[in-house]
């Protein structure tokens, strides 16, 4: 991979006409064929977005989930939606319930994976909400112990990567955002991630964000999985220390873009972020992308922060000579 | 004025505890009167409609919201913190020295709050929350308790730039929310409850917690205040808890169900708030079973004088299951009474 690698964290907004369908879907005023066909009208134009700006490593934009974590389950036998349940501000999602066993009937994204990465030559990331997280982000009536239910989602997630792999998937991600809910459930973030990764041969990433860092940082390197993707700019870039005092042998994927601010970051902005990373890691491992999913932004305001991004990225490797 | 009364007009003759909730409650729910706030709070964002607009939603909710719980047969309620964006912001962001910041995890949670940055001394500038409480004890017949974060639990999720120590800016929060409990109390609140669930992951805190309830307790006139701590136990320093100058002191028993054993072993020489009720699973218990449980502390504390409640905050629950779990409390308690 050449220095500086550029890419999106999963999640990008959804047009107008598609949020319209989702509502009328919902009501049941237009077929699920016409919001499959709009959902996949939008996954093409991120991927010809994508392209046009020249990043990297594309993403699907998952145009058809509604909640990372809902969506899985609602794809998953053994659950239930509940209703709906606060995030933060006014942002609201589905939260499952876990009622029963917990099976994979057929793959989950694949389909959606097969389709983006027919749409470009670039490598498009699978992605896959990882078992920590479903089961944090789910209410339990079945199987009455976290460590259980964490394991249960990790094995049928485990079944979504090698089918994703073998849809021709050379890295897959997996989101924790609930990674750091428990410090002393780290030994069980480990163990389910691995069951997840183990056996797979395309490159795995691990992304997580807004949490507390610095008292999980000595679980970093042990987390079985390739590269880590890290929100930074939201936390004002404070972990750098901890990098620069205890190295770490991993890729970093690295968040220069704030994705809850509606204001564009400016590209010298973007390019000290940049440089700052750049005083800790090396630019061959070292890849840049926004802090997390930017759905919660506008389409304009997602495109106008991913065109400064990948711009102050060529800025400093013309600047540094990278290649 | 609109007045909500309870379900059962008065409170059960038989019921032996009382019964209240803890605090939040989800202000949105799955049917589309349900997701006013929501919308509103959408269309406030694109400069569809005023400020004065979204306020006037908000209290709708509020009024939603002390209707539910009265409906449900709740003795002392909440306003379900319907207006605040986080446990922690809601009252920090008005005080002198502190600006927000970034989103962070909230404890356990899958929700998130915004960090408070200490930049300077800080000082308390106005009443935040006794509009609120007055607002809300306007519109409901039954009594409305105050929520106010704790000082050491601010000073804990807080990003300290000004301070020398942790326990200079505590005492700081603690002067400036002295404030706030003066002004409640003032307003009429005859309930006031402050959140630390810090010393659920930093029991060495508790020096800090009774240091800082001098601050409080001076300032609360003919209110009574309550110490509730949720997101886990106390068992390792209950002892000191109880012994606390607090009125009341409040338990989260599901998630810090190892509490349980040292109220069993040391009872209570005040009244406790019992948090039986899961808040943060939607599994439904038998209330025939949580009234056994409180059965059980008959003779360790003097349940006339407790209240039953759940565990936690309901909004992290939908708003039917928290509708449920508001059944189940005031069930429970009957039960408990009639047994």
């Amino acid at each position: 991979m050449a220095a500086l690698g550029t890419t999106s964290v999963g999640s990008l907004p959804k047009p107008d006409y598609l949020q319209k369908a989702r509502t009328k879907a919902a009501k049941g005023e237009i077929s699920a064929e016409l919001l499959h066909e709009l959902e996949r009208k939008a996954t093409r134009e991120w991927i010809g977005f994508q392209e046009t700006v020249g990043i990297d490593i594309p993403v699907d934009g998952e145009q058809y989930r509604g909640d990372m974590a809902t969506y899985f389950a609602e794809n998953l036998e053994g659950t239930e939606i509940s209703g709906l349940v606060r995030s933060y501000g006014n942002r609201y999602y589905k939260k499952p319930i876990v009622n029963g066993e917990l099976q994979r009937p057929k793959p989950i994204t694949v389909e959606w994976f097969r389709y983006a990465q027919s749409l470009t030559e670039k490598p498009v990331k699978g992605m896959i909400t990882g078992p920590y997280t479903m089961m944090d982000w789910s209410f339990d009536e079945h199987y009455g112990s976290r460590e259980e239910l964490a394991m249960a989602f990790a094995k049928v997630l485990h079944a979504e990567a090698r089918d994703l792999e073998a849809a021709g998937a050379r890295i897959i991600q997996i989101d924790e955002p609930a990674l750091s809910a428990r410090a002393d459930e780290l030994p069980l973030v480990l163990r389910a991630v691995r069951a997840v990764t183990e056996g797979l041969r395309a490159k795995t990433v691990l992304h997580t964000c807004y949490g507390n860092y610095d008292e999980i940082f000595g679980y970093f390197h042990r987390l079985p999985v390739d590269q880590l993707d890290l929100e930074m700019s939201n936390s004002g870039l404070d972990l750098l220390d901890r990098f620069r005092k205890e190295p770490i042998a991993k890729e970093i994927a690295f968040g220069v873009i704030d994705v809850h601010d509606h204001v564009v970051e400016t590209e010298q902005l973007v390019r000290q972020r940049i440089e700052q990373a750049l005083s800790i890691f090396e630019p061959h491992k070292l890849y840049i992308d926004p802090d997390c999913g930017l759905k919660t932004r506008t389409v304009e305001e997602a495109e106008a922060k991913l065109r400064v991004m990948v711009n102050a990225t060529r800025a400093v490797k013309a600047a540094r000579c990278l290649t | 004025m609109n007045l909500v009364a309870p379900a059962s007009a008065s409170p059960e003759a038989s019921a032996l505890v009382h019964t209240t909730v803890v605090g939040s409650y989800p202000r949105v729910g799955d049917t589309h009167a349900e997701q006013k706030l929501r919308r509103a709070i959408a269309q406030f964002d694109k400069g569809e409609i005023a400020d004065t607009d979204l306020r006037a939603v908000e209290r709708e909710v509020v009024r939603d919201v002390l209707r539910e719980q009265a409906e449900a047969g709740v003795e002392l309620v909440t306003d379900g913190q319907v207006t605040w964006y986080d446990s922690q912001s809601h009252v920090a962001r008005r005080f002198e020295g502190i600006e927000i910041g970034g989103l962070i995890r909230y404890f356990d949670t899958n929700t998130y709050y915004r960090q408070p940055i200490v930049r300077g001394p800080i000082a308390w500038k106005a009443p935040v929350l006794a509009d609120e409480w007055r607002y809300a004890q306007a519109h409901v017949s039954v009594g409305v308790k105050a929520v106010v974060p704790g000082p050491v639990t601010i000073a804990s999720l807080a990003l300290n730039k000004h301070y020398a120590t942790k326990r200079a800016l505590a005492l700081a929060l603690a002067e400036a929310l002295a404030s706030e409990v003066r002004t409640l109390a003032e307003a009429g609140a005859r309930h006031i409850q402050v959140d630390e669930p810090i010393l659920t992951r930093r029991p060495e805190d508790l020096r800090l917690v009774e240091e800082t309830w001098t601050h409080l307790a001076e300032a609360k006139g003919r209110a009574e205040l309550t110490l509730f701590v949720a997101f886990g136990d106390i068992a390792e320093v209950y002892r000191r808890v109880v012994r606390l100058p607090a009125d009341r002191i409040g338990l989260d028993l599901v998630q810090g169900a190892k509490t349980w054993a040292q109220i069993e072993a040391d009872g209570a020489d005040k009244p406790l708030v019992l948090g039986l009720v899961d808040a943060r699973n939607t599994r439904p218990e038998d209330p025939a079973d949580v009234a056994a449980r409180l059965q059980g502390l008959r003779r360790e504390l003097d349940l006339e004088e407790c209240w039953l409640s759940p565990s936690n905050g309901l909004e992290f629950l939908p708003r039917a299951k928290a509708r449920e779990k508001l059944a189940i409390v005031v069930e429970a308690a009957r039960l408990a009474g009639v047994a």
